[in-house]
């Protein structure tokens, strides 16, 4: 029986510059290997979910570039499968999009059309494995009009728990009041913009705010509705990275380092695809010194590399030391440099003998194709 | 109707029983080799950047993981609406279905295959060996020099030459004799197993073979022999680079060794000659901190906390803490415990050597009860999905079996 919920992927503009002045934040290399979409996309995909449409605002060539017709994740399907949705430009409200219900308007047509029943709804910046099965299946058990995935996030500062929109939830998981990033934290709950509902529900709610020039789906939909309707809570307890900033963007991949976290965010049964590249194994040098790093295939160490993360087809020299730090794509560090917790887009080189050094809080950017 | 200029076929179907017990579950042509491909990957990549878009694989024996890693023929681009990559297995017909008798009796029995392309032409290619060709240049030279058939040859070591089919040509490039294995050889041009047939000749000469009762029903054998007794143009096509037939557990050490020279005796790094492989979804490899990593390759989803020198790491191997591992070559999967020393050996798929165990450093003897006749110079062959146990010795010349 063909599934019946639809994924919808909202990747916003979140800037992280230089990175993403060539790039949507949802096509952001992470891991080495991957970029930050890869994971919803997969997510969805291994729940069995055959129809993904993926809102896009500005950029998305490189999501397109990315994400071609879906097969890495199976999804270059006869009916439905991946589709990018660009900007709708030909309405008149559209030029600037000021919330998550103008993106979803653009759309409007894509979501109609589809066969479905229901719908997930989440981010492209996030790095996460989630059931999407599971989350679906308590929806509709509980008879929810609106699921939101939240997590516990005991143990946050007050200040970084204001950043989240939080959620009071009752002993039955019934959420009772949501407060959009709130001065005053009362709970800590956090909402991970994770929603399932009917797809009918949310044509009615895209209709409706749209109507009214309304924009926010949370703040204008679901806080107004809250007392005609079921909002449930789906608390997810594994581990959750959302990049919106160089700071959060570096932190995430860091992440990777850790054992548990490589346990959990590539464990077997969910896997997480991304496009191949066929690039050859990776080679070590005689005089190789690497230690606690993620280093994706095609590199050629000849040199120390100590707790970073390297993307597809980097090299470095003999004498040089990269060290926390981010290299993206066929970047080319030369002999004896020095770099530590920078972060280079594809295709960087630096030159012999140079150094670079940022710092733990404030990694230095160097944007695609730059010669140092 | 449809027509190809070039159509290949890829005799896939044999056990390589030199391999021992690498090749007990699959075919030789599914043998992992370079860190992340199989033996198949390399011709397969080849027909893409010569422009050939029709390949038929012939499988036989253990056919089943053959199968499913050609699939549909995506990983190399051969998912085609007009041809593509198709496993042709013998089949029954009529009263008289049979399994594939030689080579030549294996195309033979798919000529309704070829003639479903009408192929000017047949490239006709063996699964094992590796090695990067550009077939459409000896296509142009095929076409050119109008010849029945061209048959790709390199000159081996004299020492070598008696090991292989020996072409002998006049100044043209005429093949004007053909010797298999011989014991004087004239010339030093062996056959690589590769020929480019034009179809008309090819579909009369596989008709006539299979009608003559004491045919071995073998390219070498009798077509090509029975080609040059007719007086057919044969030409033979130089070609020059790398090629190595792993049809042994000692060569097939050898050319993983190859690919980690410095500089490499066969250059996979070569963004210009890419090798397509079926792809795992597997994250990054991991080195841990107490990792040392020299002259080696290492892929994806490979957990490394021990010490590797000298080896070809396949995808998704584990080696502990402490362990040590040299001169070898670890197929996709295996385990090597923490504090355990592996030297010189061939590690099968998803095998597991226990914690501080040896493998390959204790010297041969010749009461060893693991010692196999597959396993020369030293070499230890550990077969897919066996154990060795905790602590174990596993001296040098060993086979250890599942």
């Amino acid at each position: 029986m063909r599934n019946d919920t639809m994924g919808i992927i909202l990747t916003g503009d979140e800037k992280i510059s230089p990175l993403t002045d060539i790039r949507a934040n949802s096509a952001l290399p992470v891991a080495g290997r991957y970029r930050i979409i890869d994971f919803v996309i997969s997510n969805m995909a291994n729940a069995g979910i055959v129809n993904v449409g993926i809102a896009t605002e500005s950029n998305y060539s490189s999501l397109m570039d990315h994400t071609r017709s879906g097969k890495p994740w199976d999804l270059d399907r006869k009916n439905s499968g991946l589709q990018i949705l660009p900007p709708n430009l030909e309405k008149e409200k559209f030029g600037v999009i000021k919330g998550n219900i103008d993106l979803l308007a653009g759309i409007r047509d894509y979501i109609h059309r589809s066969t479905e029943t229901y719908v997930i709804l989440s981010l492209g910046n996030m790095v996460y494995n989630i059931d999407f099965a599971a989350v679906v299946k308590q929806h509709k058990a509980q008879q929810a009009d609106i699921t939101v995935v939240y997590k516990d996030v005991n143990g946050m500062e007050e200040a970084d728990l204001s950043h989240y929109t939080l959620l009071d939830i009752d002993g039955e998981g019934c959420v009772t009041d949501i407060e959009v990033q709130p001065y005053y934290p009362k709970t800590t709950n956090a909402s991970l913009e994770i929603f399932v509902m009917e797809k009918a529900l949310l044509e009615s709610i895209i209709d409706e705010c749209s109507a009214r020039g309304d924009v926010d789906f949370v703040k204008d939909a679901v806080i107004k509705k809250m007392d005609g309707m079921r909002i449930f809570g789906y608390k997810f307890d594994g581990h959750i990275y959302k990049v919106d900033s160089m700071k959060t963007y570096y932190q995430t991949n860091m992440q990777f380092l850790k054992e548990d976290r490589r346990k959990e965010l590539f464990n077997r049964k969910r896997p997480i695809y991304t496009k191949t590249k066929d690039q050859s194994p990776t080679k070590y040098g005689a005089d190789a010194k690497c230690t606690n790093s993620f280093i994706s295939d095609g590199c050629v160490i000849e040199g120390t590399v100590i707790n970073s993360i390297l993307s597809r087809g980097v090299k470095v020299a003999k004498g040089a030391v990269v060290k926390d730090s981010i290299i993206m794509q066929n970047s080319v560090i030369e002999p004896d440099v020095e770099v530590s917790y920078v972060v280079f887009d594809k295709e960087v080189t630096i030159t012999k003998g140079r150094k670079l050094i940022g710092q733990e809080n404030y990694p230095l950017a160097i944007s695609k194709g730059s010669v140092i | 109707m449809v027509s190809k200029k070039c159509v290949a076929m890829i005799l896939a179907g044999g056990q390589g029983s030199r391999l021992g017990a690498l090749t007990k579950n699959v075919a030789k042509p599914a043998v992992p080799f370079g860190g992340k491909y199989r033996i198949i990957d390399f011709p397969l990549s080849n027909c893409v950047h010569s422009g050939i878009d029709t390949v038929g694989v012939l499988t036989q024996y253990q056919p089943l993981e053959l199968n499913t890693y050609i699939g549909n023929g995506n990983p190399w681009d051969l998912d085609r609406s007009m041809g593509g990559a198709y496993v042709l297995p013998p089949y029954q017909s009529g009263a008289s279905g049979e399994w594939y008798k030689g080579t030549a009796n294996a195309i033979y029995q798919n000529i309704g295959f070829m003639e479903g392309f009408n192929p000017e032409n047949v490239l006709i290619l063996s699964g094992d060996h590796i090695y990067k060709m550009h077939y459409g240049k000896m296509l142009e030279e095929h076409i050119a020099q109008d010849a029945a058939v061209t048959i790709a040859v390199m000159p081996v070591d004299w020492e070598e030459a008696k090991r292989f089919g020996i072409m002998n040509t006049d100044e043209n490039g005429i093949i004007t004799e053909f010797e298999e294995k011989p014991q004087n050889p004239k010339s030093n041009l062996a056959s690589m197993g590769v020929y480019i047939f034009k179809y008309d000749v090819l579909k009369k000469y596989l008709t006539d073979d299979e009608r003559d009762p004491e045919s071995a029903n073998d390219f070498g054998k009798n077509i090509i022999p029975k080609m040059l007794a007719d007086g057919e143009k044969m030409v033979a096509y130089s070609f020059e680079g790398y090629w190595k037939d792993v049809g042994t557990i000692q060569s097939l050490w050898e050319a993983n060794m190859d690919l980690i020279d410095d500089p490499p005796k066969f250059d996979l790094n070569d963004r210009k000659w890419v090798i397509y492989s079926r792809n795992y979804a597997l994250m990054p490899h991991y080195i841990g901190e107490t990792a040392k990593i020299t002259n080696s390759t290492v892929t994806e989803g490979c957990e490394i906390d021990g010490e590797v020198d000298h080896s070809v790491i396949f995808s998704a191997v584990k080696i502990g803490k402490g362990a040590i591992v040299k001169d070898s070559v670890i197929m996709p999967g295996a385990v090597i415990g923490d504090g355990a020393v592996v030297e010189k050996a061939v590690i099968g798929v998803e095998a597991t050597i226990g914690k501080n165990a040896k493998v390959g450093v204790s010297p041969e003897s010749a009461d060893n009860k693991y010692n196999s006749d597959y396993c020369t110079h030293g070499i230890v062959l550990v077969e897919g999905n066996a154990t060795v146990a905790d602590g174990e010795d596993i001296p040098k010349g060993s086979m250890i079996q599942a």
